[in-house]
C-alpha cells in the first residue's frame, strides 16, 4: 500500500501539472527523502506536509520508532574531527595581517553637507586618513556653458554654489563685462553690492547654523533660518525666485529694485544684529562649543597658502587677504568695512570670523541703502542689454535689438580673463575665454570649496572622528560648486 | 484703571479666547475647526469666493499670518492649497491689499475659465497629448477582404 | 523689552588659554598684564580673537567662577528659554500663505488677447532663449492666414524657471504665472502642451494681468 502511495507521488512529479508552483513545492519536499525503502515508511509525513496541512499531525508510528532501537552511535567521521594537541604544546603565533578600519562617511550622512563621500581610515576613533570622493553632483556645467550664449549661461551660475547664488552671478557678469570692456551704472553697482552682502549673510547663516548643528547645537539653526527666510523673500521680491535668482546680469541687473524693498531690508538689517547677539550668547563662550571647535582643524598660515585656500579659511589663519579690499569690484571701494582676521587658524576662529563678517555685511548693507543713487540699472548699450518692454513694443529698432539679443545673443570680443570675486566661501573665479562669438569658448570655474575640501586630508589627519564633522562644517563645502 | 487690572490678570486674553470660540460656532464648532485646521483664530470675514472658501483678516496676528482662508465645508478634510482661485490669490499672498471685488483693474473676460484645484491623482488629471498631426504615419496594411 | 534682550547684554567671556603664536612682551607697569604685538594692522582689517586673557587676579577669579558656576551655560539656556515664550514664526500653510511678489516665477501660462484670440505668434524667441531647451514649438498658417502655433510644449521637468521666456516674449504671451502649487503624482502630467498652457492662462488671467500691471513700471 505504501508503494502505491510512492508511485502516486512519482506520477505527480512526472506528469506535468498545470500549477508549476505546486510541482516546485513537491520537488523540494520530496528531494529531502531519497527513495530508499526505509524512508518510504515515513511517507505519511511527506504526504502530510505537502497536501494535508489541515488534517491531524503525523505522530511517530511504530515503524519509525523501531529504527532508533538499540545503541545509537555517532558517526566516527564527525566526532573524530576535532584534534586536540598535547596539553603542553606551544602554538607559535602566526603572522597576522592587520589594517586600519576603513569606513565611508556619507554620501547619505547628514553631516556630509550634501553628497560628500569621505573614505575615512580609522585607528580606533582617530582618523588616520580622510579621502574625499567627489563627483556625485557633477552636471558638466563648464561644458554646457560652451554651448550656451552668455545670457543663457547665467542661470547655471545660480546653481553652482546654491547657497550664495548672486555672488556667482556677479562673478560671471563681471567677467563678461571685463571682456566687453564696459562699465555699469553706479546704481547697478550698489544694488549688486547690496545683494552680494545679503548673499553673504545667507551663506554664513547656513555655514554657522549647520556647523553648530553638526556639532550638536540645534537651536541656533532654527533662529537663523527664520532670518534666512526673510532674505529669501527679498530675493523673491527683487528677482521673482527665492533662490535661483538670475538677477545680476552682464551689463547691470535684470530689473530695478521695487519700491519699499529698501525700507524692508533696512528694517531687517537693523534687527539682525540682535539675532547675532543671541547666537553669540549661546555659542561663543559656551564651553561645549569651545571644546568642540577650539584647536580643532588647525591650519597654519603656510598651509593655508600652500593649499590655495581663500576666504574665511585663509583669513582664519591670520592672512590679510580679501578681494573686496585688495581689488575692489562694483561698489566695494565706496563703502567702509573691516575684514575680520583670525589668529589661531582653528574652527573657533573661523566661526568668530563668520559672525564678524555678518556684522560687517550689515554695515555694508546699511551704507548701500543710504548711498543708493538714482538712475539706470543697466548699461544703455542697446547691443548688450535688452530694451524695456515699452520701448520694445513701440520702437522698431528696439524690437530688432530685442530679437537679436534673445536669439543670437551678443558678441564678445576675443580675449581671456580671470575674474574673481570674494564669494562668501572664498575666491570664486571664472576664467573666461572668448573667441569673438556669442558663446564662450571656454569657461573654467574656480570654486573655493574645491581647494578647501582637497585639504581635508591634511587638516583632518590625526583628529578624532567627531572632529571631522566639525571640520567639514567649518570648511563650508557646497557640492554644487565643487562638483559643478 | 480697571483696564490695567484686566490686563494684569490677563482677562483680555480670556475674553479673546471666548470670542474665538463664539465666532467659530460654539464649543463643538471650535473643536471641529481645531481638528480640521489645527488652529482657532478670530478675524473679520472679508469675502467668500465662488467655491465657498471664506477669507478672513485680523491684523492682531503678525504679517503673513494676518490673512487666511478657511476652505469650504464641502471639501471636508480634502482641502488643498490649490483651491484658492486666481482672484483671491493675490490678496492672500499679500501682493495687493485690494479685495477682488474692490479691484477695478482685474480683468473679467468671457473666455476666462473657472478655477480648478490641482487635479493630479484624480480622474480629472491632465494627460499629455500631441496637438499636431504626426509627421510620420505608421503603415497600415490593407485589411484582407475576406468577404 | 524681551527676555532674550535682557540676557544678551551680559558681557561675552572670551575663552581662555589661547596659545599665543605671536611675539609678546610683559609691560613693566601693570601686574600680570601681557599684551600681544601683532603685525602692523593695516586699516580695514581687524583681529577677532587676538586678546590674550587678562591675568590680573580679578579677571582670573572671574574666569574661575564662570567655569565653576557654569554661568555661560546658564546664560545660553536662559536665551533659549526666553525664545520659548516668543510667538512662533511658523505659518499654518494651506490656510495662511507667505508673501509673494508680482515678479514671482511659477507655473507657465499662455495668455490671450481680451478678444479671446491667443497671443502667441510662434516667433520662437522663447524656444531660442530657453537655457534648458524645455520648449518645443511648431507653427503653421491658420485658415484665416495668421501665424499660430500648432504645438507649444513645455517640459516642466526640464524647465529651470529662470524667466527668460517671459522676458523674451514680444507679445506677453508666455508668462510665468504666480502659481506654484502644481505638483503632480506622475512625470507625464508635467509635460505641458498648448491646451494645458492656454487653460492655465484662462484660469489665472486675473492674477497674471494684475501682476503685470503692478510691475509694469519696472519692466
Amino acid at each position: 500500500m505504501n508503494i502505491d502511495v510512492s508511485d502516486c507521488i512519482v506520477e505527480r512529479i512526472t506528469v506535468p501539472l498545470k500549477m508549476a508552483s505546486l510541482v516546485n513545492v513537491l520537488l523540494r519536499k520530496t528531494s529531502n527523502f531519497s527513495p530508499s525503502k526505509t524512508l518510504l515508511f515515513n511517507l505519511p509525513a511527506v504526504n502530510n506536509v505537502n497536501s494535508k496541512r489541515n488534517a491531524h499531525r503525523w505522530m511517530p508510528d511504530e515503524n519509525f520508532v523501531k529504527q532508533f532501537e538499540g545503541v545509537v552511535m555517532f558517526p566516527e567521521g564527525v566526532s573524530g574531527l576535532p584534534k586536540h594537541g598535547p596539553y603542553n604544546s606551544i602554538v607559535a603565533p602566526g603572522e597576522k595581517h592587520v589594517r586600519n578600519m576603513v569606513i565611508n562617511f556619507g554620501p547619505q550622512h547628514p553631516a556630509a553637507h550634501g553628497v560628500l563621500r569621505l573614505v575615512l581610515e580609522l585607528d580606533g576613533e582617530t582618523v588616520r586618513g580622510a579621502d574625499p570622493h567627489i563627483g556625485l553632483l557633477h552636471r558638466g556645467t563648464e561644458k554646457l556653458i560652451e554651448y550656451k550664449t552668455y545670457t543663457q549661461a547665467l542661470p547655471y551660475f545660480d546653481r553652482l554654489d546654491y547657497v550664495s547664488m548672486m555672488c556667482n552671478e556677479q562673478c560671471f557678469s563681471l567677467a563678461v563685462e571685463k571682456l566687453l570692456n564696459i562699465d555699469i551704472p553706479l546704481r547697478a553697482k550698489y544694488i549688486r553690492t547690496l545683494f552680494a552682502e545679503l548673499t553673504r549673510l545667507l551663506n554664513h547663516i547656513m555655514a554657522v547654523g549647520t556647523h553648530a548643528l553638526d556639532v550638536g547645537a540645534l537651536t541656533p539653526f532654527f533662529w537663523l533660518f527664520e532670518e534666512r527666510e526673510k532674505m529669501m523673500e527679498f530675493y523673491e521680491r527683487v528677482s521673482g525666485a527665492r533662490m535661483h535668482a538670475a538677477y545680476i546680469r552682464p551689463g547691470g541687473v535684470a530689473l530695478d529694485i521695487p519700491l519699499g524693498l529698501m525700507d524692508d531690508i533696512y528694517e531687517f538689517a537693523s534687527k539682525y544684529g540682535e539675532r547675532l547677539d543671541e547666537l553669540e550668547d549661546v555659542l561663543t563662550s559656551n564651553r561645549i562649543w569651545v571644546q568642540r571647535t577650539k584647536d580643532i582643524g588647525v591650519v597654519t598660515a603656510q598651509d593655508a597658502l600652500n593649499y590655495g585656500f581663500s576666504g574665511v579659511m585663509l583669513r582664519g589663519s591670520g592672512i590679510k587677504w580679501d578681494l573686496r579690499k585688495s581689488q575692489p569690484y562694483d561698489a566695494y571701494d565706496l563703502v567702509d568695512f573691516d575684514v575680520p582676521i583670525g589668529t589661531q587658524g582653528d574652527c573657533y576662529d573661523r566661526y568668530l570670523i563668520r559672525v564678524e563678517e555678518m556684522r560687517q555685511s550689515l554695515r555694508i548693507i546699511e551704507q548701500c541703502l543710504n548711498q543708493m543713487p538714482a538712475g539706470e540699472v543697466k548699461t544703455d548699450d542697446a547691443k548688450l542689454t535688452p530694451p524695456s518692454r515699452e520701448e520694445m513694443k513701440t520702437s522698431m529698432e528696439a524690437l530688432i535689438h530685442h530679437f537679436k539679443l534673445f536669439t543670437q545673443g551678443y558678441q564678445v570680443p576675443p580675449g581671456a580673463t580671470y575674474t574673481a570675486v570674494e564669494a562668501p566661501k572664498g575666491e570664486f573665479g571664472i576664467y573666461l575665454v572668448s573667441d569673438g562669438g556669442s558663446k564662450p569658448y571656454r569657461c573654467k570655474i574656480k570654486a573655493p570649496g574645491f581647494a578647501h575640501l582637497a585639504a581635508l586630508e591634511k587638516i583632518g589627519k590625526n583628529s578624532m572622528l567627531a572632529d571631522i564633522v566639525a571640520i567639514i562644517g567649518t570648511l563650508d563645502v557646497v557640492f554644487g560648486e565643487i562638483d559643478r | 484703571m480697571s483696564n490695567s487690572i484686566i490686563k494684569i490678570l490677563a482677562l483680555d486674553k480670556v475674553a479673546t479666547v471666548l470670542s474665538m470660540i463664539r465666532q467659530n460656532g460654539g464649543v463643538f464648532g471650535s473643536l471641529y475647526k481645531l481638528y480640521r485646521q489645527e488652529e482657532l483664530k478670530d478675524g473679520k470675514l472679508v469675502g467668500e469666493d465662488s467655491f465657498g472658501n471664506k477669507y478672513y483678516e485680523n491684523p492682531r496676528y503678525f504679517y503673513s499670518r494676518n490673512r487666511w482662508v478657511e476652505y469650504s465645508d464641502k471639501f471636508n478634510m480634502n482641502y488643498d492649497a490649490s483651491q484658492v482661485p486666481a482672484e483671491w490669490y493675490g490678496w492672500l499672498h499679500y501682493k495687493t491689499d485690494l479685495l477682488p471685488h474692490q479691484d477695478p483693474g482685474r480683468p473679467k473676460y468671457k473666455w476666462m475659465a473657472e478655477h480648478t484645484e490641482n487635479l493630479s491623482g484624480t480622474t480629472g488629471q491632465y494627460v499629455p497629448y500631441s496637438t499636431t498631426r504626426p509627421k510620420v504615419e505608421a503603415w497600415m496594411p490593407k485589411p484582407k477582404t475576406s468577404v | 523689552m524681551s527676555l532674550a534682550k535682557v540676557f544678551s547684554v551680559s558681557a561675552r567671556v572670551r575663552p581662555y588659554g589661547s596659545t599665543g603664536m605671536l611675539v609678546r612682551y610683559a609691560s613693566a607697569g601693570q601686574e600680570g598684564k601681557v599684551s600681544k604685538v601683532y603685525p602692523p594692522t593695516s586699516p580695514g582689517y581687524k583681529y577677532v580673537n587676538a586678546e590674550d586673557p587678562d591675568m590680573s587676579m580679578r579677571e582670573m577669579t572671574n574666569r574661575a567662577a564662570t567655569t565653576l558656576f557654569w554661568t555661560e551655560l546658564a546664560r545660553g539656556f536662559a536665551v533659549t528659554l526666553a525664545h520659548i515664550f516668543k510667538e512662533p514664526a511658523t505659518i499654518n500653510y494651506p490656510f495662511e500663505k507667505g508673501p509673494l511678489s508680482p515678479r514671482f516665477r511659477g507655473e507657465h501660462a499662455l495668455r490671450r488677447y481680451p478678444s479671446g484670440e491667443e497671443r502667441c505668434i510662434a516667433c520662437k524667441l522663447c524656444e531660442a532663449i530657453c537655457p534648458a531647451q524645455a520648449i518645443t514649438i511648431e507653427a503653421e498658417e491658420r485658415r484665416d492666414g495668421s501665424r499660430r502655433t500648432t504645438r507649444y510644449d513645455i517640459d516642466m521637468t526640464k524647465c529651470i524657471y529662470c524667466g527668460f521666456c517671459q522676458e523674451a516674449c514680444p507679445v506677453d504671451a508666455i508668462v510665468e504665472g504666480p502659481n506654484f502649487e502644481f505638483s503632480t503624482e506622475t512625470h507625464e502630467e508635467l509635460l505641458y502642451n498648448k491646451e494645458k498652457l492656454l487653460s492655465n492662462g484662462d484660469k489665472w488671467e486675473s492674477e497674471i494681468a494684475s501682476n503685470i500691471r503692478a510691475d509694469h513700471l519696472y519692466r
